[in-house]
């Protein structure tokens, strides 16, 4: 390629060319993605409602939502962060497990494994809004199968939504339902590139499963397990569709996150879009953080 | 290792035998329970579905009929309008922004996997992906005014700018690592042939990467299917998708279990049958390509 390039002739029709690849989808990008991000940045500034003149605040909105200065720390804020956070390390954590143990049973040679294979996939596929709705179905305290099932087996009945332990555990369980196939796919294709004579000649010291698995599946999946688990950091962030249809938030607001409050805030009722795109933007600043990471780690890949 | 346990010669100790064949039992029951975990939500929501027809009757067509096509007809009359307007948007926005994303992405991938670009492609592939990394009230909340400004609110193109928008990561994507791995001599012989770059990308590349397309084409359709956030604001009204349709069920009827699961599968139905298709696709799409499928 390098050859080509230097042609005298070649070299501008082939500068020309690669632009206009490009082109498109960069122009896509700098209007819908990056302009709405400045744009955003500048509406975080101002105290603008829907409705009213838009006034320069500075750092107003950020000192508020912070409680920096005089100003007191945005209560809503902290308590939606929190069950964020609650997300970011119970769901990364259940689906990264489950999802490697779901992996571990279908990395056999068994039949009928690649079948249901594809079925255990299903849950990624759908909309997390209308599983939500499926939530509403399963967790329902009095007729939904999850209580009857516990009922059962002699645990008794839980208040799912009214509660606010059981009620954070339902958006999470259903977050994890569906995102354990996630992880489960990603690692079964890293399980699948372990060479199989490491398992052949350790099996020569070893019978037991879980030796296998620590002293060589795991070391070999690990760099796959990373990148899974920066992923559904950065997926749990945005969790809202979910909680949006399974609990309103309810009861009260434990199980609102913090994209949910933000959007609330400005996009529910009075509209403050000044203070939610402040919001937004300080969960911005975490995902960038995050995604930093995510790209360093992948960069050869991408070369 | 099932083969290998059938294949053992019958002189072979008893002892191994049951071994081998019980951990592959124990295999099979864990991966059944694991698949009915996955899939009983869905099939308690079908029953679920089913029963409640033959209760009030109160559901939309299209599961029921088999079992009873006179209530399925009924239903259609009554409550289908709403459904069938609600999943022909879907359809629309969804083919319109799959066509947008699979156009660029094609375009922005083939660039990528056979140019080097000055700001390095490392870069330009990252911010191409980045948007997937934001939370998406961040970009929602400028967009409302830019739509309102825009008079796009509430409109198909409007619809299918923020659909294509977070759908083109994927395509540049998937895109991007099929012409990566296509021979880089086929391009270099059609150019020492004379064909121009956009010639030999028509010709020669765009045809050998279909299956990437078909991949691309799914994937994105089936993402902006189950789009919700950005309809919740951009769109309520004309131009209303089909999982706005599923979040409102409880507002329609109090909470109807057979109704809300029946749109609840209608709206799952479809983006789950187009990503079993494309699986192996998948994988590199949702991490970003980090892992080949």
């Amino acid at each position: 390629m390098t050859a080509k390039e230097k042609r005298s002739d070649g070299t501008l029709k082939n500068n020309r060319a690669k632009y206009l690849f490009l082109m498109p989808g960069v122009i896509w990008i700098l209007a819908f993605t990056l302009f709405p991000l400045i744009y955003s940045f500048g509406l975080s500034m101002t105290n603008y409602r829907l409705g009213r003149n838009p006034k320069y605040i500075g750092f107003e909105n950020y000192a508020e939502i912070l409680g920096i200065g005089d100003e007191k720390v945005d209560k809503k804020a902290v308590s939606t962060a929190s069950f964020s956070a609650f997300l970011f390390i119970g769901s990364t954590a259940a689906t990264l497990i489950f999802g490697t143990f779901v992996a571990w049973v279908f990395n056999h040679n068994l039949p009928f494994l690649r079948q249901m294979r594809a079925i255990v996939t299903m849950p990624l596929f759908a909309a997390p809004i209308a599983l939500g709705w499926l939530g509403v179905v399963i967790f329902n305290e009095q007729s939904g199968p999850i209580n009857n099932v516990l009922e059962g087996l002699g645990l008794g009945r839980v208040n799912w939504f009214i509660e606010p332990m059981p009620a954070r555990l339902a958006v999470m369980f259903t977050d994890v339902w569906q995102w354990t196939p996630f992880v489960f796919i990603v690692v079964l294709a890293a399980m699948q590139s372990v060479p199989d004579d490491l398992y052949e000649s350790a099996q020569l010291d070893t019978k037991s499963n879980w030796v296998l698995f620590r002293w060589i599946t795991f070391p070999m999946i690990a760099p796959a397990l990373g990148t899974v688990m920066l992923l559904r950091m950065v997926e749990s962030l945005k969790i809202i569709d979910i909680p949006y249809s399974l609990t309103r938030g309810g009861p009260g607001s434990v199980t609102q996150t913090y994209v949910y409050y933000a959007y609330e805030k400005g996009l529910v009722g009075s509209f403050q879009l000044g203070e939610a795109a402040a919001l937004a933007y300080l969960l911005v600043i975490v995902s960038i953080v995050v995604s930093s990471i995510y790209f360093y780690r992948v960069r050869e890949r991408f070369e | 290792m099932a083969a290998k346990t059938d294949s053992l010669p019958l002189t072979e100790p008893r002892s191994a035998f049951t071994r081998a064949s019980l951990s592959d039992r124990l295999i099979i029951a864990l991966a059944i329970i694991c698949t009915f975990i996955a899939f009983s939500p869905f099939g308690y929501a079908a029953l679920t579905s089913l029963k409640s027809e033959w209760k009030d009757g109160s559901i939309i067509p299209f599961l029921q009929f088999e079992p009873n096509l006179l209530n399925w007809q009924q239903e259609f009359g009554s409550g289908g309008a709403e459904t069938m307007k609600a999943l022909r948007n879907s359809t629309l926005i969804s083919l319109g922004a799959t066509v947008v994303a699979t156009t660029l992405g094609t375009l922005a991938g083939y660039g990528l996997a056979r140019f080097k670009y000055g700001i390095g492609n490392r870069n330009l592939v990252s911010w191409f992906l980045s948007q997937r990394f934001l939370p998406p009230v961040a970009t929602l909340i400028p967009f409302v005014l830019m739509f309102r400004d825009l008079k796009l609110l509430d409109t198909l193109p409007g619809m299918v700018i923020v659909n294509a928008t977070f759908t083109l990561p994927f395509a540049v994507l998937i895109m991007r690592d099929y012409f990566a791995d296509l021979p880089p001599e086929m391009r270099e012989a059609a150019l020492v042939d004379g064909a121009g770059e956009f010639t030999t990308f028509w010709r020669i590349a765009l045809p050998l990467a279909r299956p990437a397309l078909v991949a691309s084409t799914l994937i994105c359709f089936a993402f902006a299917w189950n789009e919700f956030l950005f309809a919740s604001v951009l769109a309520n009204r004309d131009w209303k998708p089909y999982p706005m349709l599923v979040a409102g069920s409880d507002t329609v009827r109090g909470i109807d279990f057979g109704f809300v699961t029946t749109r609840m599968l209608i709206a799952v139905t479809v983006p789950v049958i187009l990503s079993l298709m494309v699986q192996r696709f998948i994988v590199r799409g949702l991490t970003f390509g980090a892992v080949k499928g």
